[in-house]
């Protein structure tokens, strides 16, 4: 390894140094020792020297070296890392946009849905408090990707980050498939993945809505529900949806014989509302649709005399996941207002494209 | 124990970006207007540019932006107004 070291007295007195250096998102840091990363290095099973991505604003680039020792600092253990990777491969995808989204007052999360075995595997908790605390892999695979933003990319917050108000996902937002209690098929499956492999899917999230309806079990009337956050005042854009449903949601959902697909196709056509709403709050300033769309508005992004949240169907990503029990779901909106940020998907520890 | 440490912040930003040269003079040079594309940064630069007119009889002889807000400027388009001015005015609107 060739990275630039330093030598300090003792651990402890290594993390409050790394404090002094800018180097922790607030949280104190696991000091990252040579034998630490050297053992991350050998899960990964790729060259130290290798790019997983760069900045394309500053031409930063980050191997898997750099990346190992933010994972360490982070808490992850080795096994983790190759889940780290496969989500910083997701945010170099040109369509996730990372500058922009690690730039902009908005003030995105990379919100981390990890689908197949490896959710076991490495201990990933995919069921009760899912975005909250108290997994290590869930916490500390999120934390790798934020330190990475803000070590390695120069991301620092009231600098090159503007976010607004940011959100706590800023920190750590990394969740895991309920698979056990979901009556459709994995994610993974279901965006052309094999059975046996695990992926990392990237999403830019601009925060966090509860979903609550504790007493339908009407299907569609629960997902009017969902629909009607999604189409909020606060939230509607034609960018991109992350919906995690409850396991008790979704099978509510799954009750009349509802495919994800068809989920899928009542939330995009139900999440829409009047467009002269969008203007009369200002949400169009200029009197269009405003979505700082690269390609503009495309024909069909509305239904009717409809605004929709996003424009199909496939925009809406779709997951379950947290405890057996309880009526609460999450709506995440996509941190762009419009075509800007695209959600990625990675295989884990595997290359399908080699 | 002493403890070794490697460094997370990765290799240097690469060579490539250079500061440009500092000008001895504003008389009379050409001026690019560069925004990010949103609401009130043309408003800005128009200000700005006013103050270059009227102080230091500078020309106005680009208005541009970048085309998506929020993606990075077009690395072809700053290229082709290098050739056009002596300096750039940047804005960022929100």
């Amino acid at each position: 390894m060739t990275a630039k070291t330093h030598t300090l007295t003792d651990e402890l007195s290594a993390i409050d140094w790394c404090y002094e250096q800018g180097w922790t998102d607030g949280l104190p840091v696991v000091p990252p020792a040579r034998e630490r990363v050297e053992r991350f290095l050998m899960a990964a099973g790729r060259p130290p020297e290798e790019v997983v991505a760069r900045h394309p604003a500053t031409g930063r680039e980050c191997n898997v070296q750099s990346a190992a020792v933010n994972a360490v600092m982070a808490g992850c253990l080795p096994q983790y890392f190759p889940t780290v990777l496969a989500a910083l491969e997701g945010l170099n995808e040109d369509r996730y946009n990372f500058h922009g989204s690690t730039a902009s007052t908005g003030g995105s999360a990379p919100a981390i849905v990890v689908s197949g075995d490896i959710r076991d595997e490495i201990g990933m908790n995919a069921s009760v408090n899912v975005f909250g605390p108290g997994n290590r892999a869930n916490a500390t695979i999120g934390r790798a990707i934020r330190l990475i933003i803000m070590n390695i990319f120069q991301m620092i917050p009231g600098v090159s980050d503007r976010s607004t108000t940011g959100w706590p996902g800023k920190y750590a937002c990394c969740i895991a498939e309920n698979i056990l209690n979901s009556p459709w098929e994995p994610l993974h499956e279901s965006l052309g993945f094999p059975a046996e492999v695990s992926t990392a899917t990237v999403f830019a999230a601009s925060g966090f809505y509860n979903v609550e309806n504790h007493y339908t079990s009407d299907p569609e009337r629960l997902l009017d529900t969902f629909a009607d956050a999604m189409a909020s005042l606060g939230a509607l854009t034609d960018g991109q949806s992350l919906v995690v449903m409850s396991p008790e949601h979704a099978q509510i959902a799954a009750s009349g014989g509802m495919s994800k697909r068809d989920v899928q196709a009542y939330l995009f056509e139900h999440a829409s509302r009047d467009p002269d709403d969008m203007l009369s709050n200002g949400k169009w300033p200029s009197g269009q649709p405003s979505g700082q769309s690269q390609d503009g508005l495309a024909e069909g992004d509305r239904s009717g005399d409809r605004f929709h949240r996003g424009r199909s169907p496939e925009d809406i990503l779709l997951v379950v996941a947290g405890g057996e029990a309880g009526g609460h779901s999450a709506f995440l909106p996509s941190w762009s207002r419009g075509r800007n940020s695209i959600y990625q998907t990675k295989a884990i520890g595997v290359c399908l494209d080699c | 124990m002493p403890i070794e440490l490697l460094d997370p912040t990765g290799e240097p930003t690469p060579t490539g970006f250079i500061a440009a040269p500092r000008l001895s003079s504003l008389d009379g040079l050409r001026v690019g207007l560069f925004s990010n594309g949103k609401v009130n940064a043309d408003k800005l630069l128009r200000y700005t540019a006013e103050v270059f007119e009227r102080e230091a009889g500078c020309n106005i002889v680009v208005d541009s932006g970048k085309v998506n807000a929020s993606r990075i400027a077009e690395p072809q388009l700053l290229e082709r107004i290098a050739n056009d001015v002596d300096f750039l005015i940047t804005a960022v609107g929100d």
